[in-house]
């Protein structure tokens, strides 16, 4: 629009810094508290400028056992977190990659039993069949594992419902081209199909990494041993102290790292995302 | 010697409908044959059958004389370009133009040499780091042929390749297309709905007509002498007038303005079909009929009038004309017109076949 009203301008530029600043309060208040001692939180006011157990704080949070119970630093909860996460992600990805290649280009009995199967799974989060998944998991030998902990999550009718889309906008002529240049079900799959739903699995990949890392109900459930602690579980862990205060500016400097491989994730996608959808190929 | 042999091909699809009953048709070396029809003919379930993308039901295809039907589309050394392309968008020209060619484990300097001869060939060189995309529709054709081309193949098939130029680019490469196959004198099958690439393409035509071949010749063969009013409907711009009459002592009678003297030991209803350019003016004593003009086209170069043949009640046939040169006669007023003989095209109307 080219139009020069002041007014509209100031109010819309208003809207805006306010939506940005009640977003990113609590973000700046989190830092800003992991700089003050532990007490400092608890006393009434909530600072709002950095005090100066800054680097105690944070020296602690990265190298030091977490404490209450948790015999891990956070850096060792991180990465659990980042094997879970990137664990999920890709199964999901592959997973759903495959399942819906074969119903989409090819014919077998009962294909669309399956198909339907595929999708009532969505009806079936985690959260609804945990006590029957955790029995199976238990009785596998699988709880304190990182297979224990991406396995029963990676089963995925979203991602596949996503990629069937995306494969029937493929044009059949493109299929039949492929079959006359001798390219077999593999080749089809590794050089056409792949490269033609990149954007795709892109966005899925951040979509489904989000979804992994921020597993909660499910790691606190199959983890007994630190050795297996994520970190979104863990702050949890850490709030529930019978004795003594909660350091709090632990927590917020924890919590902190806790959002950043999301955030980094987004930003570093950011680009395909938006490609994907900007110009479509096919 | 021949090359591709299609012995009662038929198609049957799982629901039962008849697609195809039954083709016969043998291919020469290096012939360029044109399937045409209306949509819905078969001719390109034929062609997808000769491909391999369609199973056959019945008959046999021979390539070279060897057996095809169960054969993979990749093993049968055909090439096909298709109507929308089917350019894949995420490779570059040269690695569409080299996919089949690595898909077949050839060595990358041969690969580079052929691409590059082919590319020189279609004056694609210019292109060839470039992702379809970012090509005209011209130039896209032209990589899909050139995918076709670097294979080398025995048998070039094409599925309506020019439907989606505009009209100017559909010349040109229509041109283009019969140089090329001139040149390298591949065996081609071309599948097209219009009449006018056929005739300019072919050297023999095939006509479908709900998955029968009406009638299988050269373009000049069909014009001339049409097996049956499909064809001679199908083939020729503006279509061939084509009239119900009876065929009676006196001669045919079109209708009770029009009978024509002819002796013909044939009774009985029959269509008398003649051409738009074989109508020839005259003056009203030697005229066969009266033209009640309708409507005018003026396209310079030739006239086609549109009319009925003139009858008191007013509800006489339609037929059109075609004058060469402009001609600006009055809407509504009487033409004269004769139909010589040799132009006249018979068929039985019950059987529709040329008499």
């Amino acid at each position: 629009m080219i139009e020069n009203r002041p007014w509209l301008t100031f109010t819309s530029h208003a809207t805006l810094l306010l939506g940005i600043a009640l977003v990113a309060l609590p973000v700046w208040m989190a830092l800003v508290a992991s700089t003050h001692p532990a007490s400092a939180f608890g006393v009434g006011h909530i600072p709002l400028w950095f005090g100066d157990a800054g680097a105690a704080t944070w020296g602690a949070v990265l190298f030091d056992k977490a404490g209450n119970g948790v015999d891990v630093p956070v850096w060792f909860m991180m990465l659990n977190s980042l094997i879970m996460a990137l664990g999920i992600t890709f199964g999901k990805i592959a997973i759903s990659l495959l399942s819906a290649y074969a119903i989409v280009f090819f014919r077998f009995p009962l294909r669309g039993f399956c198909f339907w199967i595929i999708f009532m799974t969505l009806m079936l989060p985690v959260e609804v069949r945990i006590v029957p998944t955790f029995e199976v998991v238990a009785n596998l030998g699988l709880l304190n594992s990182y297979t224990g902990l991406t396995l029963p999550l990676i089963a995925s009718a979203t991602a596949t419902f996503l990629f069937r889309q995306c494969f029937l906008s493929i044009p059949g002529e493109l299929v039949e081209a492929a079959r006359m240049d001798g390219a077999g079900p593999w080749r089809f799959f590794f050089d056409i199909l792949l490269p033609l739903s990149r954007t795709n699995i892109a966005a899925l990949f951040v979509i489904l990494f989000i979804y992994g890392w921020n597993q909660y109900l499910w790691p606190l459930l199959i983890t007994t041993d630190d050795a297996y602690y994520t970190l979104v579980m863990s702050i949890k862990r850490m709030l529930s102290v019978t004795d003594g205060d909660i350091a709090w500016n632990q927590i917020m400097a924890t919590t902190l790292l806790a959002m950043l491989p999301p955030v980094a994730v987004v930003i570093g996608m950011q680009q395909l995302f938006v490609k994907g959808l900007v110009d479509s190929e096919k | 010697m021949t090359d591709v042999i299609l012995e009662k091909v038929g198609k049957t699809y799982p629901n039962g409908f008849h697609a195809i009953p039954s083709v016969d048709l043998s291919i020469e070396e290096g012939e360029f044959i044109v399937l045409v029809g209306p949509s819905g003919c078969g001719k390109s379930t034929l062609l997808r059958m000769v491909a391999g993308l369609e199973s056959i039901s019945t008959g046999e295809l021979r390539i070279r004389g060897e057996r095809m039907n169960d054969k993979e589309p990749a093993d049968r050394d055909i090439a096909m370009v298709f109507q929308n392309y089917a350019l894949y968008p995420h490779m570059t020209v040269y690695n569409n133009m080299a996919y089949g060619l690595k898909n077949r484990g050839m060595a990358k300097e041969l690969i580079a040499e052929k691409v590059t001869d082919v590319a020189t060939m279609l004056g694609l060189t210019e292109l060839l780091q470039r992702k379809p995309r970012q090509l005209s529709g011209g130039q896209r054709q032209r990589v899909a042929m050139g995918r076709a081309m670097v294979r080398d193949p025995k048998v070039f098939l094409f599925d309506e390749p020019l439907s989606n130029l505009d009209a100017k680019l559909r010349v040109q490469m229509r041109v283009e297309i019969r140089q090329l196959q001139r040149k390298l004198g591949t065996t081609t099958l071309y599948v097209t709905h219009d009449q006018v690439e056929a005739m300019t393409l072919a050297d023999r035509l095939v006509v479908l007509n709900k998955g029968k071949a009406e009638q299988i010749g050269t373009p000049m063969d069909l014009y001339n002498k049409p097996a049956t009013p499909f064809v001679a409907a199908f083939i020729g711009s503006p279509s061939m007038n084509l009239l119900g009459a009876n065929l009676t002592e006196q001669g045919i009678k079109v209708s009770d303005a029009l009978t024509l003297p002819l002796s013909h030991r044939h009774r009985g209803s029959i269509v008398w079909g003649i051409r738009p350019e074989h109508l020839a003016v005259s003056d009203e004593q030697n005229a066969d009929f009266a033209l009640r003009i309708q409507a005018v086209e003026s396209l310079g170069a030739e006239t086609l009038i549109h009319g009925k043949i003139d009858t008191a009640s007013g509800d006489g046939e339609p037929m059109v004309v075609r004058l060469s040169g402009p001609h600006l006669p009055d809407i509504n007023s009487v033409m004269w017109l004769t139909a010589p003989a040799q132009h006249w095209h018979l068929f039985d109307a019950m059987t529709q076949q040329r008499l």
